[in-house]
Order: structure tokens, then C-alpha cells, then sequence
């Protein structure tokens, strides 16, 4: 058996090359039968075969294998490009993927037999309906008598002469033609192979060696032969050969699926691409080092102690001087040297640390293209994708959290968004509707926009349909700002399509969306204009680690607050607090601010009653609350530390950050603390 | 069981010896991962009342308890000698203030007796045993039963009244 490593190798090997083979396969259907595409494709569908054979997964092996005869095909341009093709490719891929889910234990079981059926009836296409007919219709003019040769390389042999290939050598056609008179036929026969044999390896002979080697030929014969030598210089050493009239060397060449006859110019060109394709891979490969993310975790925290010891060097210097003064002068400039150094080296290092938590985007990205080709085609639109940016890095656990805000974002454009294509000629647009996914930096932040080009939101429309589900009353809908209309769509239940499809619509979207990038402190935002195209933008932090806090001080510990929930600062008269009931109050531009005490919550003293009190206003989504505290401190930029299992969910808590001195600092969760004074809010408003 | 063992095998315990309200305590030396000086917590707000706060153990967040306030005991002065006794305990590292540590102690086996009913105002629930060395009386604590058993359900309550 296997072992788990081994396995895992596998599987991420397999998703890599499916994810070959779905690009390429989206590729082909856009620019129809690309050699460089095929190329891949069959490349890659060749490994799965080669790695899922050797496994011992049966059913995948013999599904590649499938796959690799119908690209086989197209490659020597037997089997054109068409629609049903690609449909049945993509169909192939999805059952793939389902193969490689019951690898890794998903209880999934497929029937490989229905996808099998449909490539083989496309092979029926593609196959000659006699060997002898198929060089022609396949082939340009210039070709030699090529029939024979193209028979004569088997899939065994290519597998060899790939192999070889990758090990540097070279595999050629050698045609031997001896004199029409000569006498001892198998020995000159036996003395060509010697030659051959010093030079590299003959893997192949037609007629067969048996054959050959008891003479049993007309005048000619020819042989596969693997080396590193130049062609030119096999061709002199077989003229060396006594009674040997004519040869030719011509190489053998795999990867365009023909052969192609000796041309310096060209063959030094297509080894270039070779080389060049060869090294793409390599760099893939390198990208799979696997790191477990407790390790680098770990290292995150050994380079805080590295920090917090720096510090306390500096410190020592100082009582060192203190202690030894002036005469110790050279010594207390080297250790700050020294601690100085020490700092640059762990902030590097944690820098790199972060980074190498990070993942390109491309990760989440590069599913959306085949997602969106399969929805244009059910919904009969026709778009063109752009996608931007996939190199742009997030922090991994961003990565995982953002793919299905993003899923439901692009397929509402498809579904709502962008308009058929007929419709589309009627207003004058361009048939093909343009959708844009783009991921690009912006100063400590990831920004993703969505822009369609379809019929955009009418905030109107927006506002009657908002009333009409009671999700706000006319007299508000009617004071909203248009701006304010469009996030109407973000509030639950809210859906401005009467008729639901099972692609998006049902309602429960938006709002999703806009939690689940909240999650990850986000923010979502929407701008439209109605007939020319919506846009959804999503600012998301590089990594979830470390966040920017604004600091406060209550007595004489210090509180973070993420920047992310907070609004603004402001500074309030004490006699500007008004009292509903028990809650406090204060009026900002006219709006009735709900007003906490940071006191009160964690149950702090604070310091005596001030005339002026600082207020940070925090946004949970629409709604707000002011939260006193004693002193506002500045930003800063915080590690998230949690506060351990032993303690577990501290209530208003979110962790703790361990700020430059070494002290602790905790970081309040404003989800939390809007909710718990949201539960207050409701009982005054009941009572 | 792994420590029914290892107690056949070398018929005494190492106990980490330390003082609370002038009583000797002892635990076993396994838990403990190590012993530093008092140092500033930060006090942790809505937490149970022995719960200290937090420190910050080299980029770790580790939960510090009181004792003495675990136990009900009066409440002694920190002073010079208080100390952290940071301890592994079922999965989580915690640090525990005591009055001061005094020494590593072998304690053989056969001289540990059952606790009787309370000692000093502490249940027997939480004790291992106590035995007498060089005439001293020394109280050795289970300490699963003090860290978990009651801050548990303590936790989970003041969780479940803030919820």
C-alpha cells in the first residue's frame, strides 16, 4: 500500500492537473485547436493516467486514459475542436473530480461507464475508418510516405521516448537503405545496430529485429533510436558501414505529434519551447512544499520572544550604563548595536514569517472561469470573464473564508446582472456581456471588485421593493440616499427578483455575503448605475494575524478596538448626554446616538467624571454605537492572540494582543458588544 | 494507567514544594512546565473571580488563577518570594500564584496519607493526600480536580449568564 504521504502527493498533484486540464479546456473552446494547449492538456491527462495507474485507482486510470486517445486525436488534428466535444471533456473532468473525492473519502460513488461511452463515440469521429486512409487526411503535403511511420510509434513507445526526452536524448527515425545487390544482408543489418548501439539505444525496428537480423527484408529497414549524439554525426558513422547506399535521420518528434524532418533552424526553436515548458513545470513543482501552519505559527511566536528579549536588552543597556558609566561607553554603544540588529533581524523575519502564511488569490480564482462557462451556457448568455490579478497573496484563512461570498457575487452578475444576448444587441451593447474579477493591493489592504456591464440596480426600484417586504416604511425609503438604497439589498430577505432560479435568488444572499466578509473584517460595498453595470467591491485585510487597532485606555489598562468597527472618534461635553430611560444618548449630525460606558461592560473603574469624554463610534453593519472610554491612544498595528481554551469565549472578548513593552492588551469584540446592547436597546424599546 | 506506573517503578513522587497562607502545598513536578516571578496581569473582565487576568509567557496568552481565591483562603500580600508556578494541565497552560516556592521534595509513596475530609479550608475533593516530611505537613493537591472541577462549571456558568 501507500502511504498517506504518498497519497497526498497524489491528490495535489491530481488537482493541480485538473485544473491544467479545465484552463486549457476553456482555452481551446475560446481559440479552437491550440497546439500549445493541447499540448498541456495532453501532457497533463498523461500524468494522471501514468500516476493514478500506478496508485491502483482502476476507474481513473482507465478514464485518463480515455481522454489522452481523444486528445491524441485532436493533437494530430484528426478530431476538431467543436461544442458537444468540449461539453463531453468538461463532463469527463467533473467525474474526474468525483474520482478524486472518493479518494479522499467522500462517500461519492460514480459510474465511469456513461462518460467512457461518450468519449469512445467521439473517438469514432476522429479514428480513420481504415489505419491505411489516416496519414493522409491528418497530414500536410510535405510528408514523406508517412503511413508506416506513424504506425510504427505505439503507445509504448512514446512513454520511452517521452522519458527519454526528459533525460536529454533524442529520439530519431533512422532509415537504412543498403545496396540493392548487396550479399549478407543481416550482417550488414547486425553491424548498423552495433553502431547504433554505441551511440544510444534502438527501442524499435521495422521489420522486427528477428526479422532483420535473418535477413528478412527487401533493401531497407528502420529503427527508433534514443541517443544524445548530433543526427549528422549517426548519419556518417552509418555511411562507415560497408554496402550501406543511403540513410536518413530524421527526428522523431512527440510533442507535436508528427514527425518532422531534420531543420536546424526549427528543431533548435522547438527544443527552446521544450526546455521553456520543461522549466514552467519545474517552477510548479517547487510552489508544492507543504508547510503545516501550526509550524509557522510557532515560528510566529518564537520571533514575538525574540522581540519582547530585544527589549529587555535595551533595558539592561540603559542600567549597565547607569551602573558602569562613562567608562563603559564602548561597551553600551555595542550592545545597543548589537540589540538594534537583533530588532531589524526579527522584524524581517517576522514579515517573512507572515508572508509565507500567505496564498495567491489564483487559488480561489482560477475555479470561477469553468463556473462561469457552464452558467453562461445554462442561463444562454454570453459573456467574456477577465479575471485580474491572480498573483495578489491573502493570508490563508482569508483565502478559504472569501470563495463562496465570491461564488454567489459572480453568478448573481450572471444571473441578474448581465442581460441575453439579444436583449443586449437591442440596447445597443455589445453581444457579449463583460464580467471582471479583479484582486489587486491597496496600501494594507486586498480590494476584489466584481463589475458587470448588464442592466445595474435602480435605487427606485430598490426602495419600493424594500417597503414592499416591510423591510422599512415608505417615509424612510423616501429620505434614503441612493447610495443608502443600494445596501438595502445587503438586508436579509431582501431579493429583487420575483422569480426564484435555482442560481441565485432565494433570498438568503446578500446578506450572507456581506457577514461572511465581515467575518474576516471586511467590508462589502455596492455601486451601480442602472443600464450600464453593477460593481461589488470587498476590501479584506492581507491577514487575519494582524489587524489595525485604535488603542484606548480605561484606568490604567489599555483596550483594542479592530479600525474595521470603528466609525469615528468623537469628544463629547458631559451635559451633551441625554437620558432615555437608562440608556445614555448623545445627538450626532441629528441622529440619536445609543451611548455605552466601557466601564459598565467590563466592570472597570474609571476616572472620576471629566467635563469632556471621548466617544468611539463603532459600525456593525447599519447599525452604531458610541462606547465612552478614558483616553483615546492612536492606531496601532496588533497580533490577535487568543486568550486559550481555559478561559474559552470571554463575553465582549475577542483575544488579546501583546503590545511593544511586553504588556497585555485585550481586544473587544464589537460584534459581540453591538449585540448585547442591541438585547438592551430591544428591552427599552419594548417596555 | 501510565502514572500508577510509574509510581510502582520509582516508589516515590517529586513534588513541587510551595507555600499559600503559610501552609505547604505540594504537586506533582510532571505538571509543571515552570516557575517565574510575579509579573504585571492583565486583569481579564467577566471572567470567574480567581481567574488573575493574563500574562504574556514569551508571545503566549497564558491564564493566570489565585489560589488562595480558588480556595477561599485569606488573601496573603504579594510579596518578593510570590511566584507563577506555570503548569500543564489537561491540555492548557495556566499559571498559578502562590505566597512562594520553597524546594523539589521526593516523596515516597508509602508516606503519602488520605486526605482527611477538609484541611485548612480546602475539600478533600481536590487533594491527593497529604504526608509528613522532616516533620512537616505538606498537602499535596490534585490538580485536574482544582483547575477544572469547579472553574469549569463556574465558566461555563458565567458564559451561559452572559450568553
Amino acid at each position: 500500500m501507500f502511504s498517506d504521504e504518498e497519497i497526498s502527493v497524489f491528490l495535489d498533484e491530481l488537482e493541480e492537473k485538473i485544473q491544467v486540464l479545465n484552463e486549457n479546456i476553456l482555452v481551446l473552446e475560446r481559440e479552437g485547436g491550440s497546439q500549445e494547449a493541447l499540448q498541456e492538456i495532453f501532457r497533463a491527462a498523461h500524468t494522471i493516467k501514468g500516476s493514478s495507474a500506478v496508485m491502483g485507482y482502476d476507474k481513473m486510470a482507465s478514464l485518463t486514459h480515455e481522454i489522452e486517445n481523444l486528445f491524441d486525436q485532436m493533437r494530430k488534428g484528426l478530431l476538431p475542436v467543436s461544442g458537444p466535444l468540449v461539453d463531453t471533456l468538461f463532463m469527463a473532468l467533473d467525474t474526474l473530480q468525483i474520482l478524486r473525492d472518493e479518494i479522499i473519502g467522500k462517500d461519492v460513488s460514480v459510474d465511469i461507464e456513461q462518460v467512457v461511452t461518450s468519449l469512445k463515440q467521439f473517438q469514432g469521429i476522429g479514428s480513420p475508418p481504415s489505419p491505411g486512409e489516416a496519414p493522409e487526411s491528418g497530414r500536410g503535403p510535405s510528408k514523406q510516405p508517412a503511413g508506416a511511420i506513424d504506425d510504427g510509434i505505439g503507445e509504448v513507445e512514446e512513454d520511452v521516448i517521452r522519458e527519454a526526452e526528459l533525460k536529454g536524448l533524442q529520439a530519431y527515425w533512422v532509415t537504412v537503405q543498403l545496396d540493392a545487390g548487396c550479399q549478407m544482408k543481416s550482417v550488414r543489418a547486425f553491424l548498423v545496430f552495433e553502431t547504433l548501439q554505441q551511440m544510444g539505444e534502438v527501442i524499435k525496428s521495422q521489420p522486427p529485429a528477428e526479422d532483420i537480423q535473418e535477413g528478412n527484408f527487401e533493401t531497407g529497414f528502420r529503427v527508433i533510436l534514443l541517443t544524445g549524439e548530433d543526427p549528422d554525426r549517426v548519419r556518417n558513422l552509418l555511411m562507415t558501414v560497408s554496402e550501406v547506399a543511403k540513410t536518413e535521420v530524421n527526428r522523431i518528434k512527440l510533442a507535436a505529434g508528427q514527425e518532422v524532418r531534420e531543420q536546424a533552424a526549427s528543431d533548435a526553436s522547438a527544443e527552446k519551447t521544450e526546455q521553456a515548458a520543461r522549466a514552467d513545470h519545474e517552477v510548479k513543482t517547487v510552489q508544492t512544499v507543504r508547510v503545516d501552519v501550526q509550524k509557522l505559527d510557532t515560528l510566529m511566536n518564537l520571533v514575538g520572544e525574540l522581540v519582547i528579549d530585544r527589549t529587555r536588552l535595551n533595558r539592561f543597556a540603559e542600567i549597565f550604563e547607569g551602573r558602569f558609566g562613562s567608562g563603559s561607553g564602548d561597551m553600551v554603544e555595542t550592545m545597543n548595536e548589537i540589540s538594534s540588529h537583533l530588532g531589524q533581524v526579527a522584524g524581517d523575519l517576522q514579515e517573512q514569517i507572515m508572508k509565507a502564511r500567505m496564498l495567491p488569490v489564483a487559488q480561489v480564482f482560477n475555479r470561477f472561469p469553468r463556473m462561469v462557462r457552464d452558467l453562461a451556457q445554462k442561463l444562454n448568455k454570453e459573456v467574456d470573464f477577465i479575471v485580474e490579478g491572480h498573483e495578489t497573496e491573502l493570508d490563508r484563512n482569508v483565502i478559504e473564508v472569501i470563495g463562496d461570498p465570491l461564488i454567489h457575487l459572480i453568478r448573481n452578475a450572471l444571473d441578474h446582472g448581465v442581460e441575453g444576448p439579444e436583449e443586449r444587441v437591442r440596447l445597443g451593447k455589445p453581444r457579449n456581456g463583460v464580467l471582471k474579477l479583479k484582486a489587486s493591493y491597496m496600501e494594507n489592504h486586498i480590494i476584489i471588485t466584481i463589475q458587470d456591464d448588464g442592466k445595474g440596480m435602480d435605487p427606485v426600484k430598490l426602495r419600493a421593493k424594500a417597503v414592499e417586504k416591510g423591510l422599512i416604511n415608505g417615509e424612510v425609503a423616501q429620505r434614503m440616499s441612493d447610495q443608502e438604497a443600494l445596501n438595502l439589498i445587503f438586508l436579509p430577505g431582501f431579493s429583487t427578483v420575483a422569480k426564484v432560479s435555482d442560481l441565485s435568488g432565494r433570498g438568503v444572499g446578500m446578506d450572507i455575503v456581506r457577514s461572511h466578509i465581515e467575518q474576516i473584517n471586511g467590508i462589502t460595498d455596492v455601486s451601480s448605475v442602472p443600464g450600464v453595470g453593477t460593481t461589488f467591491t470587498i476590501k479584506l485585510p492581507l491577514t487575519l494575524a494582524i489587524i489595525r487597532a485604535l488603542m484606548v485606555e480605561l484606568g490604567n489598562e489599555q483596550f483594542a478596538f479592530p479600525l474595521t468597527n470603528v466609525v469615528e472618534t468623537i469628544s463629547v461635553k458631559a451635559e451633551e448626554i441625554k437620558r432615555v430611560k437608562h440608556n445614555e444618548v448623545i445627538l450626532v449630525r441629528g441622529r440619536v446616538l445609543p451611548l455605552v460606558r466601557l466601564s459598565d461592560i467590563f466592570e472597570r473603574e474609571t476616572c472620576a467624571e471629566m467635563d469632556r469624554l471621548f466617544v468611539v463610534v463603532l459600525g456593525i453593519g447599519e447599525k452604531k454605537v458610541g462606547v465612552i472610554v478614558d483616553k483615546l491612544l492612536g492606531e496601532l498595528e496588533i497580533v490577535i492572540k487568543s486568550l486559550g481554551d481555559y478561559l474559552g469565549k470571554v463575553p465582549c472578548l475577542s483575544g488579546a494582543t501583546i503590545l511593544g513593552d511586553g504588556q497585555v492588551a485585550l481586544i473587544v469584540d464589537v460584534r459581540s458588544l453591538v449585540k448585547e446592547i442591541g438585547v438592551e436597546e430591544a428591552v427599552y424599546a419594548a417596555s | 494507567m501510565a502514572k500508577g506506573e510509574k509510581q510502582i517503578d520509582s516508589k516515590e513522587d517529586q513534588m513541587v514544594v510551595f507555600q499559600l497562607t503559610e501552609q505547604t502545598y505540594g504537586i506533582d513536578i510532571d505538571a509543571v512546565f515552570e516557575i517565574i516571578r510575579m509579573e504585571a496581569i492583565t486583569r481579564v473582565p467577566r471572567t470567574p473571580h480567581f481567574v488573575e487576568g493574563v500574562i504574556n509567557l514569551r508571545g503566549k496568552i497564558i491564564p493566570v488563577i489565585d489560589l488562595c481565591k480558588r480556595f477561599n483562603l485569606p488573601l496573603a500580600e504579594r510579596t518578593s518570594s510570590s511566584r507563577i508556578i506555570i503548569v500543564d494541565v489537561g491540555g492548557n497552560t495556566i499559571g498559578m500564584i502562590v505566597d512562594g516556592v520553597s524546594e523539589v521534595l521526593r516523596v515516597p509513596l508509602d508516606s503519602i496519607e488520605p486526605p482527611p475530609p477538609m484541611i485548612h479550608g480546602i475539600d478533600a475533593a481536590y487533594l491527593r493526600g497529604i504526608a509528613i516530611l522532616d516533620g512537616r505537613l505538606v498537602i499535596l493537591l490534585n490538580l485536574d480536580k482544582v483547575l477544572y472541577e469547579h472553574e469549569q462549571s463556574e465558566l461555563q456558568r458565567f458564559g451561559v449568564e452572559t450568553a
